[in-house]
């Protein structure tokens, strides 16, 4: 069945220990964040939880469907640890505003968007941060590429619970997420490309004290 | 010099976000599926979709009674529709499982079964007495008018049922955005205590 496709899962289909499992990790994560929070952190964060908030009703045609951007690659790269709260306010908003996801959902989508944006920053983070310009440049694009292959995968992985094969669910929802990858890759790319010029420590700030 | 820098720069971000919120034609880009479904003489109609207008075709949709017991099943065809006569006279449940985490359903109150239920009993009633008589009775009239208004309604039902699907509006949009920036106040405000004392 091919239709709009999307990372969000609904409420009411996983069953309660994947939503317990999906909460505790969620928290663990959002703590983790806020203790590296501090001031001058915080605008970042906000901005790009809004950026979060919105990518997700931006829609990219494909095929008889559509797809829409997640932007959790580019989270996960300006903010390391701390994307995990601001995933998670971006995506209770969009719960409570539009019904996207759920509340009790909350705690498995934050986790299947914002772990494999920590996963990222720290598979690609220095190599984006070096002086190798082209070497920086590749590492964005996969920065932005595999945060959303890492999500599909996670995703897929929660579904298991529902009776859904792993396989055929990853299938669908990688197959689906192809062209997304690859627009994010590209937008993470330019984001990367535009700090480098325009503002260097913005991309170094969170390495200096954050691993 | 540097704090002005970082809020300028927040700020270039914000704006560039409101230029393609505004740009998009915005209603037209959800993603949430639904269900709608009305009840007309004996079947209740269903419609599924995804909150771009895309039909949800050939998607599993199974119906419960109240207690739910599953009462039937069955696939929505390639206009994303699915109809069935009334199993029951009970609130029916009617929920649709699209692939990967998309759920939704739709309930059908009892009350609007049972008159529908009324309606069918009177027009089997009303029948049989039909062709001796040279005028109309009571009950033939009634039930023409029925239903020419059922066909007539038809697309009014429809749309209301529609209306009911919330799809994310620029207001909700931008006020979501506010909330993020309310709290990022808040955050600021907190940190700002705890650093004075």
């Amino acid at each position: 069945m091919f239709t709009g496709e999307t990372m969000h899962i609904s409420e009411g289909v996983l069953s309660a220990p994947v939503l317990v499992t999906g909460a505790a990790l969620a928290v663990t994560g959002i703590s983790v964040g806020l203790k590296k929070m501090d001031y001058e952190k915080i605008p970042q964060v906000a901005v790009l939880s809004s950026a979060f908030f919105v990518a997700s009703l931006i829609h990219v045609p494909m095929g008889p469907s559509s797809v829409h951007l997640i932007l959790n690659g580019i989270n996960g790269l300006l903010l390391g640890w701390l994307c995990f709260p601001s995933i998670l306010v971006a995506l209770a908003l969009q719960a409570i505003l539009f019904q996207f996801g759920g509340i009790t959902v909350l705690g498995v989508n934050t986790v299947t968007m914002a772990l494999p944006a920590v996963i990222c920053y720290y598979l690609f983070g220095r190599l984006i941060k070096g002086k190798k310009r082209l070497l920086s440049l590749a590492a964005a694009f996969a920065c932005g590429f595999f945060s959303v292959l890492l999500s599909g995968i996670l995703v897929a992985g929660a579904l298991l619970s529902t009776g859904e094969s792993f396989i055929s669910a990853a299938k669908l929802i990688l197959l689906a997420h192809i062209p997304v990858m690859i627009i994010e890759g590209i937008i993470t790319l330019f984001c990367v490309a535009f700090l480098k010029k325009v503002k260097p420590e913005l991309l170094g700030g969170v390495y200096e004290k954050g691993l | 010099m540097k704090k002005g820098y970082n809020i300028r720069f927040s700020f270039i971000i914000l704006f560039l976000t409101a230029i393609i919120i505004t740009g998009s034609n915005v209603p037209a880009l959800a993603h949430k599926v639904m269900i709608f479904a009305w009840v007309e003489g004996d079947t209740v109609f269903t419609e599924s979709k995804f909150s771009g207008g895309k039909k949800a075709i050939n998607a599993p949709v199974v119906i419960f009674d109240k207690d739910g017991k599953k009462l039937l099943e069955g696939k929505t065809d390639n206009k994303g529709e699915f109809s069935f006569k009334i199993p029951k006279a009970s609130d029916l449940r009617i929920v649709l499982n699209a692939a990967m985490g998309h759920k939704a359903e739709w309930t059908v109150p009892e009350s609007e079964i049972r008159e529908a239920d009324n309606i069918m009993e009177k027009k089997k009633v009303a029948e049989p007495s039909g062709p001796t008589t040279v005028g109309l009775s009571k009950e033939e009239v009634k039930k023409i008018v029925e239903d020419s208004l059922d066909k007539k309604l038809r697309p009014i039902v429809r749309m209301i049922t529609e209306s009911k699907n919330n799809e994310p509006s620029l207001t909700e949009i931008i006020g979501g955005i506010g909330y993020i920036f309310g709290l990022m106040g808040v955050a600021l405000y907190f940190i700002n205590r705890r650093k004075k004392r």
